[in-house]
């Protein structure tokens, strides 16, 4: 009883943000004059063929894989309370330096795929580690440079994309990196749904997929059962605890942004080597934002991040079958906007929930104020708690590759 | 005491809980209008929580306030400024960047058309400058102004708001002597004009100088009032510590010769360049625990901040056993066997959030049986967990609740079982039975007797002059920073100790 108490009170917060999303999106879809449950038949609606329903499965769990990861690399450094908005610069600059490497080198298989899987990583560790050396040498706060760090990586990336790293002929209208060899592609697990007893479906399933569970599995453990993911997430629960306790703050800092960079590298990888073989202007942007929208939605856990990811995946995959219903494809990204506020709202009611909820377990309150001389610490206003970190509001624009929606409308907005 | 006209403020049968501690019980408290009344008691004793009850910031659970003989509710500090109680604030609550117009009309402006009346606050304030001598531009900013003056821009504020009554919290405890003077000069004033204020210390000195009448507080209650004209200093700290109380007197002494943890001027500074632990320097050995006493703000607090490796050195070295530590890192002091109870559990001993067994483990991440290799053991921590629930009566569901779940005594009994299970050569007690209720008292007390008899050394700092006499082998007062007495408790009473703290014959303690 305890457990399914524990799990519902998890599972309540978001719950209730996507309901609450749904239904102000019904409302919002209703004051532009459509029909809101036609919108809502239209995004459920995988096609009548089993190819096209296995289609709809795979595009789905291809959108989800680059959002999990974003989601993942986010919560790492949401544990310890740390905010790190550059997963969007850390991601696309990992992306690019990845494909540059890629491409110029010819190794067999697996060493060629470890090798970009490598530099994506240690190129996003990198540049989370910026963040860090400023926050624990200078003080600054991480949420101010990495969203500067942002613009930085971003245009350092057009600039090697324009310039030394242009592998696209002049006067191409999409300008990309040179491709990566076949060496270098993750292959695609088609084969395993046709093994399921599924029908094949016209793109591949990302292989990357397995990766990102491994990536999963590895953080839930490092987070939950080492003494490393301890230190962190007591870093993040009581900073002061946390360093009276033996830890190191200022290295956690710097190891949990390397982590997070880490993690972040890996996010374009999927789309590079699944399916676009190389980095261009028209390569998929805005996963870091969403990221944060997915580790909210998730509470920081891996199991919850992924059926974050999964439900943005299905949101997304849904913007083209509206446009086809004349219904406006913004309306997915007025739903995602929306669950991110509700997410933010419902996790601060649950966390009091829970808290009451523990609180009663011994039937007395904590002492809020004791005599006075007890005060300060983690008292109910105290420090923020690792799993509702500062309100976000992203505008996710999500650029797909296959161009539609018209522009792109990618707004940098972080709340902090 | 007069009975004719009303009095400004009576509280009656007061009583305030908060869960495992009764913060105040039956206080009674008769002010009359235009007096200066003292409100004495140690730290921790149950006047900041009277003082909040009474400026409502919270509400008694029972009791009674008559304000000029009527009763009423406060259900917020609002109400109370309606009724007109200000209250005084021991930290400011200034904005740096306004001026003291600004600052002073703050959260009740003036306004004409909607827009701030500058000129009509200005007006006023000038008035009750004047009126109480103050003092005060209103257009200087604050930021440009030294302690003194900020505290009268603190009273002015109140003062605007039209306050008839006025709290002081520990206005002295910031001042320097001569400012300490020059507000005393400002209280008269006050009273000149009919104000009433209440007067929060526990500098008994300055009481008898300022006051009209004194209330006593101790343990939550008050013990009795007293006419400063007549009662000495001496008196009124036996009033304040009481002498029926049950003692935690040690037995035989243990101490060894072995010395534990010896500093040698250990001196730790401010930002500024100010000595916040100046020169300090003494040993403590096995089986031997050593007090150290002080008026709350003297440098404890940074003394055992530098022990634990939480705050730099500026100068001087930390001997444990034999290896100098000053270097090492808070985590090696700890694993080389330093014990640490912090002052503010909530603060440094806690993850409220967590559950019992993840506080087990705090502080010992890399000993068993918390952990194995660089994986945390959770079959071992809520093991241990449990048997420190058993062994030191911490009264919980199980490993598994929350921390926040439980009472303060509760919490403070698994702190001190988690550090004591870990052996320490020495450890570190600031304040460890503050806030935690009379039961868990003296378990805390039992717990810390064992340790020091099978050869634990042990520094404690707190502010019960009892605890500190009681459980001492020798007991150094800190005062500005500087150990500056070092007195045997076996021949010592709190109004000595009380005497020392504040540093009479020299000068007053200051914080």
């Amino acid at each position: 009883m305890n457990a399914l108490r524990r799990i519902g009170l998890a599972l309540f917060a978001p719950v209730l943000a996507i309901l609450v999303a749904l239904v102000i999106s019904g409302v919002v879809i209703s004051l532009i004059g459509e029909d809101p449950f036609a919108a809502v038949r239209v995004m459920f609606d995988f096609g009548d063929t089993p190819s096209q329903q296995t289609q709809a499965i795979v595009v789905v769990l291809n959108r989800a894989v680059p959002l999990f990861l974003a989601g993942l690399a986010v919560s790492v450094a949401f544990r310890m309370g740390l905010f790190n908005i550059g997963v969007e610069g850390q991601y696309r600059l990992a992306t690019i330096m990845a494909a540059a490497v890629g491409a110029a080198v010819a190794l067999p298989g697996p060493l060629h795929l470890l090798l970009i899987i490598v530099v994506a990583m240690a190129v996003g560790a990198i540049w989370a580690g910026i963040v860090a050396v400023l926050k624990v040498t200078r003080g600054v706060s991480e949420v101010i440079s990495s969203i500067m760090l942002n613009f930085i990586a971003l245009g350092i990336a057009s600039f090697l994309l324009t310039g030394p790293l242009r592998g696209s002929p002049e006067g191409a209208q999409i300008i990309t990196t040179t491709p990566i060899p076949e060496s270098g592609w993750f292959p695609g697990l088609n084969g395993l749904l046709g093994a399921l007893g599924l029908a094949q479906p016209r793109t591949e399933l990302y292989g990357f997929l397995l990766v990102a569970v491994v990536a999963g599995i590895v953080v839930s453990v490092l987070i939950k059962r080492t003494r490393f993911g301890f230190d962190l997430r007591a870093s993040g629960l009581s900073p002061s605890a946390a360093t009276a306790s033996g830890v190191d703050a200022r290295g956690m800092v710097v190891k949990t942004m390397l982590i997070s960079g880490a993690i972040a590298g890996l996010i374009g990888l999927p789309d590079l080597l699944g399916d676009q073989r190389s980095y261009g202007t028209e390569f998929t942007a805005g996963l870091g934002f969403l990221g944060i929208a997915v580790a909210l939605l998730g509470r920081n856990s891996p199991l919850g991040i992924a059926l974050g990811a999964l439900l943005f995946g299905f949101l997304d995959r849904a913007a083209i079958p509206l446009q086809f219903a004349d219904i406006p494809a913004s309306v997915v990204t007025i739903i995602q906007g929306t669950i991110v506020l509700s997410v933010v709202v419902a996790n601060e009611v649950s966390r009091r929930l829970t808290r009451r909820s523990a609180e009663r377990g011994n039937a007395v309150a904590p002492p809020t104020a004791g005599d006075g001389s007890t005060g300060g610490g983690q008292g109910p206003d105290g420090g923020p708690p690792p799993d509702d970190g500062p309100g976000s509001g992203t505008g996710p624009g999500l650029r797909t590759a296959t161009g539609q929606g018209g522009r792109s409308d990618q707004r940098e907005g972080a709340g902090a | 005491m007069n009975t004719s006209a009303p009095l400004a403020v009576e509280l009656r049968g007061i009583t305030k809980r908060f869960p495992g501690v009764v913060a105040n019980k039956d206080i009674e408290l008769r002010v009359a209008r235009g007096e200066v009344h003292a409100i004495v008691g140690e730290n921790g004793a149950g006047k900041s929580t009277l003082m909040k009850t009474l400026y409502g910031m919270h509400r008694p659970d029972e009791g009674e306030i008559l304000i000029d003989g009527r009763p009423v509710t406060f259900r917020s500090p609002a109400d109370a400024i309606a009724a007109g109680i200000g209250m005084v604030h021991q930290h400011f609550m200034l904005a740096d960047n306004f001026t003291v117009l600004e600052n002073v009309v703050l959260g009740s402006e003036p306004t004409k058309g909607g827009r701030l009346d500058r000129a009509e606050g200005r007006r006023r304030i000038r008035e009750i400058s004047d009126r109480y001598s103050l003092g005060l531009d209103p257009d200087t900013l604050v930021e440009d102004l030294g302690v003194g003056d900020r505290q009268r821009v603190e009273i002015a504020k109140v003062l605007y708001r039209g306050a008839t009554t006025l709290i002081l919290d520990e206005p002295t405890a910031v001042l320097v002597p001569q400012e300490v003077d020059e507000l005393f000069g400002n209280l008269a004033e006050l009273k000149r004009e009919g104000l009433t204020v209440i007067f929060i210390s526990h500098k008994l000195d300055e009481v008898r100088k300022v006051a009209d009448s004194i209330t006593v507080i101790r343990r939550g209650t008050t013990v009795g009032t007293a006419d400063p004209a007549t009662t000495s200093a001496k008196q009124l700290a036996e009033l304040m510590v009481g002498a029926e109380l049950p003692t935690p007197q040690t037995r035989t002494s243990t101490v060894r010769d072995v010395p534990v943890l010896q500093l040698r001027g250990v001196t730790v500074s401010a930002p500024g360049g100010r000595a916040l632990v100046d020169d300090v320097s003494l040993t403590v050995r096995e089986g031997e625990v050593v007090g150290i006493a002080g008026v709350e703000g003297n440098g404890q607090a940074e003394l055992v901040d530098a022990v634990m490796g939480l705050r730099p050195l500026a100068a001087g070295s930390i001997v444990l056993g034999a290896d100098d530590i000053a270097a090492w890192s808070t985590r090696r002091r700890r694993e080389q066997g330093l014990g640490f109870i912090p002052e503010d559990r909530h603060r440094q001993g806690m993850l409220l959030d967590a559950p019992l067994w993840e506080n087990r483990i705090l502080g010992h991440q890399t000993r068993p049986p918390a952990v194995k290799g660089a994986f945390i053991d959770r079959k071992g921590a809520r093991a241990d967990t449990a048997r420190i629930m058993r062994e030191y009566d911490v009264r919980a569901p199980s490993p598994d609740t929350a921390a926040v779940a439980l009472s303060g005594g509760n919490q403070q009994k698994l702190i001190v079982g988690r550090e004591m299970s870990a052996s320490p050569r020495l450890l570190i007690a600031a304040h460890p039975t503050r806030g935690v209720d009379v039961g868990a008292q003296s378990v805390i007390w039992e717990l810390l007797k064992d340790a020091r008899a099978e050869g634990m050394g042990i520094v404690l700092v707190s502010a019960d002059l009892d605890e500190l006499i009681g459980l001492s082998d020798t007991l150094h007062v800190m005062l500005r920073g500087a150990l500056v007495a070092t007195l045997d408790p076996a021949s010592l009473t709190p109004e000595e100790l009380g005497s020392h703290m504040t540093g009479a014959g020299s000068t007053a303690g200051a914080a």
